[in-house]
C-alpha cells in the first residue's frame, strides 16, 4: 500500500497546524497559570537597596561583630550568623580574616531552592528566612556555598528576653526547634535608620553599610565612603564570585593591613 | 484447569510455616524499636541524630535515595520486557513490580522523617514553589508511586478472578479477591481492554521511571557543591538505580524460589537472563563511575581538591575503595564467572544471587558516600567548630530507623507474598489459554476520557502595599547673620559616555531591540529570570552652585565653602572649593545616586567674616522602582512558566494517562463490561 503524495502533504500541513494551535494554547495557558505577581512581602518597606563593605584591612579578627550580632538576636549558642574566618588563599599570601554574613546574594541559590518559600529575595535586596513556614529540609543549607545558614537542631536555649518579644520576621527569634537561621542584615535596625549589629559592634570601623542607590556606605565611626568610589579604588572584591551568586557584600583586600595579622596575633599572644 | 505448578502456587498463599511467623516477629520488633527511635526523634528534635549544620544530611537522604534507586527495578525491567514481547519475563514481571511499590512507599516518607518540621509537610502544597528540585520530587514521585501502584494491580485483576473461586481459600478472602476483580469475567472484550491498559501504562511508566531517578539525582546536581556540581548526575543516578534495582529483583527471586519452592517458575534461565542484565548495567556503573571521578581527579580543581582527597586518600577512602570493589568489581567478575566460564554454570543461581546481594549493599554504601563526603567539604570549611560536626557518625537513632526502614519493606513483601500469588498465574500460562481474538476485538480509542485536572502548584499572592519613598526632610536653608550662603542645582545633561537614550542609539541597536521585542512577543512568559522592570537610567550629573555673601549682600571672594551630602547613615563628604569673585563656588556631581537628598554646604569663617551653612534638597535620578533582582535566576516567589510548564506537561500528561489506562479502561468499560454478562 502506498501512500498519496497529496495526503502525505496534508499529514505535514494538519503537524504544522497543531503545532502551532499548540504552542499559542501553551502561550494562553503560561499567561493565566503563571502570573507574575510580587507577593506582598517581598516587597521591601523601603525602596532600598543595601550592600555592605568590609575593609579586611582593618579587621584585626576580634570577633566583635559576631557577638554584637549574637547579643542583638539572641542567637542560640553554637550558631555565629555573622562568622570569622581565618583565610589562607596561598602560603606566599599569608593568613587574614574575612568576616563572614550572609551574603544577601542576588542570585540566591538557597532562595532557588527552597520549596515553599520560607527563604525568599526582598526587592531592597535583603534574603529574608521566615521561620513560621519553614518545614526543615535544610535544602538551602545544602545550597548555600558560604555555608551561612545554621539549623535549630534541638530546642534551642532561650533566654527570657528573646522570649518576651513576639516573632517577626524582622528579628528572627524567639528561637524554634527544626528551622534555619541566618544573618538577614537586622531590618528592624534599618527601620530606625541605624547601622547593623556587626557593624555597629565593629570597634576597627571595619564593616560599611549602606544602600547602593544612595552611592554611600558608612562605618560605625561615621566615616561614609562612596560605595562606587571605595570598591572601585579599592579593587573590592566579592566571595566566590565564580559561582555566579552576584552576592550584596563586597570585600576590600586585607593590602597593608593596619592591624596584626592572624600569625602576627598569634606569635604576639604567645609573648604576652 | 489448574495446573500442578499453580496449585503449588496458590497453596503458599495458605500454608503457613512456624519460620513464616517468626521472621514476621523478628520484623515486627525491629519496626518497634524503630518507630521507638522517631517518637525518642519527634521528641527531641533532629539534634539526638549525627547531623550538625556542616554535614546536614546523613543517613535518611542516603535511604530515600538508596530506596528510590531499589524502586527501580522492578517497574523498568518488567516495563521494557513487557513493552518488547519478551516471553521469559512472565514469572518475574508481578514480584518485581511489587518490590517497586513498596520500595517507592519506604523511600518517600524517609524524606519526611529527615524534616525539622514534619507537622509542617502541607506547606509543600500551600506554598510550593515548583522552582525548587524538592518540590520536582513531591511530583515526580508521587506520579510514580500512582502509576506503579496501576500497573501492579492491573495485571493482577484476572488473578484475583481466579483467587475469588479457590475454594481452599475462606470466605473472607474470597470476597476480597471478588472486590479487587472489578467484575471480571474473563470476557474477550475484557482481555482486550486489560490487554490495552497494561501496554499503555507499560509505555508511560518508562519515561516516568527514567524521569524519577533523574530528579532525585537534581537535588544534589542543581547545587553549587563539589562532587554534585555535575552534570552527568542524572543518567548516573539512573544507571545506578537500574543496577540496584535489577540486583534486588534477582536477589528476591532467588529468596522466593527457595522459600515459596517456585522451582517451577523461577528457572535458571530467568537468573541468566538478568545476570546478564545486571552485568551490562555493572558494566555500565563502573564505565560512569570513572568517567565522574576521572574527570574531577585529573583536575584536582581548586574546591574539588578537598573533597577528591578525603575521597580517595583520606578519611572516606576505605570505605570508598571498598565499595568501589564490593558494589561493581566483585558482582562483575563474580557474573562473569557463572554465566561464561562452562564449567561454574552448575553455580548460576547461588552465583548471581551472590553478586545481587554484593551489588545491593554496595548500591546502599554508594549513596551514603554520594551525599556525606560533599557536604563535609563545603567551600568554607567550619572553623572553631566540633570535631563531629564535620566528620559525620549516624547515631543509634539513624540506624534504628533504617533498620526498621528496611524491616518495613520485608515485612510489607512477606505478607504480600501471602495475600497474592508472587507469580502472575495468567500470565504463566500457555499462551492460547487467552483468547486469540483478543488482540484483533481491540476496540478502537475512544480520545482520552475525562480532562483530568492537572496537579498545578501554584501560588497567586496579590501585590500589596506601596513602597515609601525615602525622602529626606524638606528643611529651608537657614539664615545666618554675618554671612549668607545660598545654594542651587541643576542637572547638566548626561554623559554620552555613560547613558545612551534611545535617539541617540546607533541604528543596528534599534534593530536588535525589535529583534529582541519581536522574540519576546513570541516567547512571552516562557523565558527566565523576572523581567525587572525598567532599565535602571545612569543618573545625570549634578551641578551645585553656592553663593556666599556677606551681610551687605556683596560676594565673598576666594574662601573655601564644603560641600557633603546627607545619606541614610552619614555624610559624604565632596571636600571644599573656593569661590570665585562674584562669591560662588561650583562642585559637579557624578555618582550613580537616585533619589532626593539634602545637599549641605557650609562656610567656616575666618577673622573678618563668620561661618555660615547653607542646605537645599536635591534630586538625583528618580528610584528605579522596587523589584527583584534582574540576576536571580529562578528565584521568583511566583511559579515561573520556564520551569513550571515543562514540570506540569510531563506529570500532566503521565496523570491523563492514567485516568485514561485505568479510570476509562478499566473502571469505566472493563467493569461495565463484565456486569452486563452478570446482571445479579
Amino acid at each position: 500500500m502506498t501512500l498519496p503524495r497529496r495526503s502525505f502533504f496534508q499529514f505535514l500541513a494538519r503537524g504544522t497546524g497543531a503545532i502551532v494551535a499548540s504552542w499559542v494554547a501553551m502561550k494562553g495557558i503560561s499567561a493565566t497559570m503563571f502570573r507574575e505577581v510580587l507577593p506582598a512581602r517581598s516587597l521591601a518597606p523601603t525602596n532600598q537597596k543595601w550592600v555592605m563593605v568590609i575593609d579586611l584591612a582593618k579587621c584585626d579578627g576580634c570577633r566583635d561583630c559576631t557577638r554584637a550580632c549574637s547579643t542583638m538576636h539572641f542567637v542560640p549558642p553554637m550558631q555565629e550568623w555573622v562568622k570569622v574566618f581565618e583565610v589562607l588563599d596561598n602560603p606566599a599570601a599569608g593568613r587574614y580574616f574575612l568576616p563572614r554574613p550572609c551574603m544577601q546574594c542576588d542570585n540566591p541559590p538557597c532562595v532557588r531552592g527552597c520549596p515553599v518559600g520560607a527563604t525568599f529575595k526582598r526587592t531592597d535586596g535583603i534574603v529574608m528566612m521566615d521561620q513560621e513556614r519553614c518545614i526543615g529540609c535544610r535544602n538551602c543549607i545544602a545550597q548555600c556555598p558560604y555555608s551561612a545558614r545554621s539549623f535549630n537542631w534541638g530546642e534551642p536555649q532561650h533566654t527570657p528576653a528573646e522570649l518576651s518579644m513576639p516573632y517577626s520576621m524582622e528579628y528572627n527569634y524567639p528561637h524554634r526547634k527544626g528551622v534555619v537561621e541566618k544573618c538577614i542584615f537586622c531590618p528592624h535596625m534599618l527601620r530606625e535608620g541605624k547601622l547593623p549589629a556587626c557593624a555597629q559592634g565593629c570597634k576597627m570601623g571595619a564593616i560599611y553599610f549602606g544602600d547602593e542607590l544612595e552611592d554611600a556606605v558608612t562605618n560605625n565611626k561615621g566615616e561614609t565612603i562612596q560605595f562606587t568610589k571605595i570598591a572601585k579604588r579599592g579593587a573590592a572584591f566579592r566571595l566566590l564570585e565564580e559561582l555566579g551568586t552576584e552576592p550584596r557584600v563586597y570585600y576590600l583586600p586585607p593590602a597593608s593591613r593596619k592591624y596584626p595579622t592572624p600569625d602576627e596575633k598569634k606569635a604576639l599572644e604567645m609573648h604576652s | 484447569m489448574i495446573s500442578k505448578r499453580e496449585e503449588h502456587l496458590l497453596s503458599t498463599l495458605t500454608e503457613t510455616s512456624g519460620r513464616f511467623y517468626r521472621w514476621i516477629a523478628v520484623l515486627l520488633a525491629v519496626v518497634l524499636w524503630g518507630l521507638y527511635a522517631y517518637v525518642h526523634q519527634l521528641r527531641h528534635g533532629l539534634v539526638v541524630t549525627g547531623m550538625r549544620d556542616e554535614v546536614s544530611w546523613g543517613l535518611y537522604i542516603t535511604n530515600f535515595v538508596f530506596f528510590i534507586g531499589i524502586s527501580h527495578a522492578g517497574t523498568l525491567i518488567s516495563a521494557i520486557l513487557r513493552v518488547t514481547h519478551t516471553e521469559w519475563r512472565r514469572p518475574i514481571t508481578r514480584l518485581a513490580e511489587a518490590i517497586t511499590v513498596f520500595a517507592l512507599c519506604i523511600g518517600g516518607p524517609m524524606v519526611i522523617i529527615d524534616l525539622g518540621r514534619p507537622e509542617r509537610m502541607l506547606n509543600l502544597f500551600r506554598y510550593g514553589r515548583i522552582q525548587s528540585p524538592i518540590l520536582w520530587d513531591v511530583l515526580s514521585v508521587s506520579t510514580y508511586l500512582t502509576g506503579c501502584i496501576l500497573y501492579l494491580y492491573i495485571p493482577m485483576i484476572p488473578d484475583f478472578a481466579l483467587l475469588a473461586e479457590q475454594s481452599s481459600l475462606g470466605a473472607w478472602r474470597r470476597r476480597f479477591y471478588k472486590k479487587l476483580s472489578l467484575g471480571w469475567t474473563g470476557s474477550t472484550t475484557q482481555w482486550a481492554l486489560l490487554e490495552r491498559a497494561i501496554s499503555v501504562m507499560a509505555v508511560v511508566i518508562i519515561p516516568l521511571a527514567i524521569s524519577v531517578h533523574t530528579v532525585v539525582s537534581w537535588i544534589f546536581a542543581m547545587t553549587l557543591r563539589p562532587g554534585w556540581n555535575s552534570s552527568i548526575f542524572g543518567p548516573y543516578f539512573v544507571v545506578g538505580a537500574i543496577y540496584s534495582g535489577a540486583a534486588a529483583v534477582i536477589f528476591s527471586m532467588y529468596v522466593l524460589r527457595r522459600v515459596l519452592r517456585l522451582q517451577d517458575y523461577l528457572e535458571p534461565v530467568h537468573f541468566r537472563n538478568l545476570g546478564l542484565l545486571l552485568l551490562s548495567f555493572a558494566m555500565l556503573y563502573l564505565y560512569f563511575n570513572i568517567n565522574e571521578y576521572l574527570t574531577m581527579g585529573y583536575k584536582f580543581e581548586g574546591i574539588e581538591k578537598e573533597y577528591l582527597t578525603r575521597l580517595f586518600f583520606g578519611d572516606y577512602a576505605p570505605m570508598f575503595w571498598t565499595v568501589q570493589a564490593v558494589g561493581v568489581f566483585i558482582p562483575a567478575l563474580l557474573l562473569m564467572a557463572v554465566l561464561g566460564l562452562g564449567r561454574h554454570q552448575s553455580f548460576t543461581i547461588p552465583g548471581v544471587a551472590l553478586a545481587s546481594f554484593l551489588a545491593i549493599v554496595g548500591a546502599w554504601a554508594k549513596r551514603y558516600l554520594i551525599v556525606v563526603p560533599t557536604l563535609s567539604s563545603p567551600f568554607l570549611p567550619g572553623q572553631r567548630i566540633p570535631w563531629e560536626w564535620t566528620h559525620y557518625r549516624p547515631t543509634w537513632v539513624e540506624w534504628s530507623i533504617t533498620a526498621a526502614a528496611v524491616a518495613v519493606f520485608l515485612l510489607i513483601y512477606a505478607l504480600f507474598s501471602k495475600l497474592f500469588p508472587m507469580v502472575s498465574v495468567w500470565e504463566t500460562r500457555e499462551p492460547d489459554a487467552i483468547p486469540a481474538e483478543a488482540e484483533a476485538a481491540a476496540p478502537a480509542p475512544r480520545g482520552w476520557g475525562p480532562i483530568s485536572s492537572i496537579p498545578i502548584i501554584l501560588i497567586t499572592l496579590t501585590l500589596a502595599g506601596a513602597s515609601l519613598a525615602h525622602a529626606g526632610e524638606t528643611q529651608k536653608p537657614r539664615k545666618p547673620a554675618p554671612t549668607a550662603l545660598s545654594l542651587e542645582w541643576q542637572a547638566l545633561p548626561a554623559d554620552k559616555l555613560v547613558s545612551a537614550s534611545p535617539e541617540e542609539a546607533p541604528p543596528d541597536a534599534i534593530t536588535a531591540g525589535r529583534v529582541q521585542h519581536s522574540l519576546s512577543q513570541l516567547f512571552g512568559q516562557l523565558h527566565f529570570g523576572s523581567k525587572g522592570g525598567e532599565e535602571q537610567k545612569p543618573p545625570s550629573a549634578i551641578a551645585l552652585k553656592a553663593t556666599l555673601k556677606d551681610e551687605r549682600g556683596a560676594p565673598v571672594a576666594m574662601q573655601a565653602v564644603s560641600f557633603s551630602l546627607r545619606t541614610s547613615f552619614g555624610l559624604v563628604q565632596y571636600g571644599s572649593r573656593p569661590t570665585n569673585e562674584e562669591g560662588k563656588a561650583e562642585l559637579v556631581v557624578r555618582d550613580r545616586r537616585y533619589g532626593r537628598y539634602p545637599v549641605l554646604v557650609s562656610y567656616g569663617g575666618d577673622e573678618a567674616f563668620g561661618g555660615t551653612r547653607a542646605e537645599i534638597l536635591v534630586d538625583f535620578a528618580s528610584r528605579p522602582t522596587p523589584a527583584l533582582p534582574t540576576a536571580g535566576v529562578l528565584i521568583a516567589p511566583y511559579a515561573t512558566a520556564a520551569i513550571g510548564l515543562p514540570f506540569v506537561i510531563f506529570y500532566g500528561i503521565m496523570w491523563v494517562v492514567y485516568l485514561y489506562a485505568f479510570g476509562y479502561l478499566i473502571l469505566w468499560r472493563m467493569r461495565r463490561s463484565g456486569q452486563e454478562k452478570h446482571p445479579h
